[in-house]
């Protein structure tokens, strides 16, 4: 049954479209009847035969759908089968009025193909038929429509006729596509049938309303997200009521979606990253303390000028109190008066509470570096004439050895040398070990 | 009499039957999805199908489908392996690809074209799930407000939703997957469940839950009662949008149609037509500058001679 439907239901779209197109009027009309006497029992049928319901569903919708294909063929203007759209789309929307609709779809396609005046008088005459078959109710929905659909859709419109590009209808038929979902649709009445049947969240509002931009990556998928976990939670709320398992185990272990080797290399690239991100932050450290090194050499620099600057100017204070003062008040002698000593005073006194305190006396520690290279080369005193000999060298006879002297091998002479005594003088190594023991 | 006796105390029973089998919750979710794709799919398509097939331990994989025009043949092939839904892959031009839902035998047939394909092979994605365990559907509000888009939730449930119960399908849950409208397209997105010590401090952020979870772990439920959810993206992520809604499976009347759809081959050839307009206006604008010369006689090469004859070789002749 279901391979023979499934082979039916295109043939059966195709023949009624070309039956539509042969003769419409007359069809059409032979349709509404037989639309009428098939509307109400649709629902019970699905449940007794679904291939009877298929033919007759078919032969249903398939008018509706046919009538806003030919349209735009007869009457080329886009607005005008927007509007004919709308006229369908509401004979589809309320069941009471899909009959007299069909009709007024007709005679407004009758009056195109005669005259194609314009949209107005079209739309006028439309209109008039709908106030002489039912009342005004029908006229205000027809507006409603007008601005909730079209506005876009004319957007739409002069978009693709500037694309020159077919123009793709706008297909809405909401009862069919009503029909169809009932006819497949699982129940998940949330009184009846428990959770853990279908596990389907449908959030409470709508996810576009918290999305600024659609091109906005992050924002998109914040929301994406919270979505989703909005519906975890609530899933699994409902899952844990049902006592059904939700918590995966830890020593439970089965085959993932992806790979372990996968995971592996998503693994190896997160370290990768973070160690990147980290060398690049160790790198801007560094380079924001090298300009901040530098700000503080010209700090210290400055700060070096100020203390001199003061420096001066306290000398110079100290220099007229005392001139105006006179050196005798203060029981100075001359010579302090000449190397200005109650000048070194006052400014190693008011210096000391200022600096630091110094190991030792005024001089401080040298560092190391300068210590073993005072050891090595010296440091102070006068250079000229320290290799010199002196007194005190001269008096100096630890150097001399008597045994020495005499074996001759030591400075023997200048003859010897000249006979061609090998070996009078030894090594340099040698003599320095020689020195050495001495 | 009795045939009529015999119908109607049948009919009877079997409504009582009906009523029983309401009421005890015997119900049988049976799903399996043909997953196929055309001939010439790249390796990215490829992919998302494997992955998509991974996701439905109720999927049946099969060989690459020969045409693109003949497409209520799936109807047979899906018959043959006792599957009610068909995925099937088309590609075009090899780098455009359409998506077909279909409900087989009776219909409907959603078809969409997917956008901004990112495979699960994808390093960016850090989550992972066991495979075949059963997602949580999670359908934007906006779902429920257009009746196609009811129809195509419908259709998404059955397809990727696992049936209570599956062959494969494991018993844990640790996967959502979301849909969401915006822009008038469907988003597909696929997060991990990780479920995390609840901070200290968060408590009192969502009471609500909380006390529900305090239900839960009353009612006998131990692990993870003090535990949030953290949401980790898994992948496959796809973008569809619905181009045309058939009544039949791959058959039938077209009872939706969007506008809003401009086919990739529009956009690319309205590209190329942009591109080449440019070249268009440059030369139009060279050949004004042709004819402008022209008309002021400074045609290149052929200065007029001067008509008062003061021309050198004329002088001293």
């Amino acid at each position: 049954m279901a391979k023979k439907s499934a082979t039916q239901s295109p043939k059966a779209g195709s023949k009624l479209k070309s039956q539509a197109v042969n003769g419409k009027s007359a069809e059409k009309k032979k349709d509404n009847s037989r639309r009428k006497s098939a509307k109400q029992p649709t629902v019970e049928k699905m449940v007794v035969d679904n291939e009877e319901l298929e033919e007759s569903s078919s032969e249903d919708e398939v008018p509706e759908a046919n009538g806003k294909k030919e349209e735009p063929r007869s009457d080329e203007s886009s607005e005008e089968d927007s509007g004919s759209d709308r006229d369908s789309s509401d004979g589809s929307g309320d069941e009471g009025f899909g009959h007299i609709d069909i009709e007024a779809i007709d005679d407004s396609e009758s009056e195109s193909e005669l005259d194609s005046d314009g949209e107005d008088e079209r739309v006028k005459i439309t209109k008039q038929d709908d106030s002489e078959d039912d009342g005004e109710g029908e006229d205000d929905e027809e507006e409603e429509i007008d601005v909730d659909e079209l506005e876009p859709e004319d957007e739409e419109d002069e978009e693709q006729i500037a694309a020159g590009t077919r123009v793709r209808q706008t297909i809405n038929n909401k009862e069919a596509l009503l029909t169809s979902l009932r006819r497949f649709a699982l129940d998940t009445d949330p009184k009846t049938v428990p959770f853990a049947f279908h596990q389907t969240v449908v959030s409470s509002k709508r996810t576009e309303d918290s999305i600024p931009s659609v091109e906005d990556d992050l924002q998109r998928e914040l929301a994406f997200v919270n979505q989703a976990l909005e519906a975890a939670r609530q899933g699994r709320a409902l899952l844990r009521k049902e006592g059904v398992p939700f918590t995966r185990p830890t020593d439970y272990f089965a085959e993932t979606v992806r790979s372990d080797e996968t995971m592996q290399k998503v693994r190896a690239k997160l370290v990768e990253e973070a160690t990147a991100k980290k060398a690049a932050a160790e790198a801007r450290k560094q380079r924001d303390l090298k300009k901040f090194g530098k700000q503080v050499q010209v700090q210290k620099q400055l700060e070096r000028a100020k203390q001199k600057r003061e420096a001066l100017e306290k000398i110079n204070l100290l220099k007229k109190k005392r001139a105006t003062n006179g050196s005798s008040t203060l029981g100075a002698t001359e010579a302090d008066d000449l190397f200005d000593v109650a000048v070194d005073n006052e400014l190693n006194a008011s210096g000391a509470s200022k600096k630091r305190k110094s190991p030792g006396d005024g001089k401080g520690e040298r560092n190391a570096k300068r210590q073993r290279k005072d050891a090595k080369y010296g440091f102070g005193g006068k250079k000229r004439f320290s290799k010199s000999g002196d007194a005190i060298s001269s008096g100096d006879l630890s150097g001399f050895n008597a045994k020495k002297m005499k074996s001759g091998s030591f400075g023997g002479g200048g003859g010897g040398k000249k006979k061609g005594v090998k070996a009078a003088r030894p090594g340099k190594s040698r003599r320095k070990s020689m020195a050495a023991k001495r | 009499m009795a045939a009529v006796y015999k119908s109607l105390s049948k009919s009877s029973s079997k409504e009582d039957k009906e009523t029983e089998s309401n009421g005890a919750v015997e119900r049988k979710n049976k799903q399996r999805v043909l997953i196929l794709s055309s001939r010439g799919v790249t390796y990215r398509h490829r992919h998302l199908l494997n992955d998509l097939a991974a996701m439905l331990p109720h999927g049946r994989k099969d060989a690459k489908f020969d045409s693109k025009s003949k497409l209520y043949q799936l109807n047979e092939l899906a018959e043959l392996y006792n599957c009610n839904n068909v995925l099937f892959f088309e590609a075009r031009k090899g780098k455009d690809l359409y998506m077909w839902f279909s409900k087989v035998p009776n219909g409907p047939t959603v078809k969409f074209f997917a956008q901004n394909l990112h495979t699960m092979e994808e390093l960016h994605f850090q989550g992972n799930c066991l495979k075949g365990s059963r997602p949580i559907l999670s359908f934007d509000g906006a779902f429920e407000s257009e009746p196609y888009l009811r129809l195509i939730k419908e259709v998404f449930m059955q397809t990727f939703g696992v049936p209570q119960g599956a062959r494969k399908s494991k018993p844990f849950i640790d996967h959502v997957l979301s849909f969401s409208v915006a822009d008038g397209k469907i988003w597909v997105r696929n997060y991990e469940i990780r479920e995390v010590e609840r901070a200290k401090g968060e408590t009192g952020n969502d009471d609500g839950d909380e006390q529900q979870e305090k239900k839960s772990s009353k009612s006998g439920h131990k692990g993870g009662k003090d535990t949030d959810i953290n949401l980790i993206e898994i992948g496959p992520r796809f973008v569809l949008t619905p181009i045309v809604i058939q009544e039949g499976a791959f058959g039938g009347p077209i009872i939706y149609e969007n506008k809003r759809f401009i086919s990739p081959n529009k956009i690319r050839a309205e590209l190329r037509r942009a591109k080449a307009g440019r070249h268009v206006a440059r030369m139009e604008q060279q050949r004004e500058a042709l004819a402008r010369r022209k008309q002021l006689g400074l045609e290149d090469g052929k200065m007029k001679k001067d008509p008062a004859g003061l021309d050198t070789r004329d002088l001293f002749a």
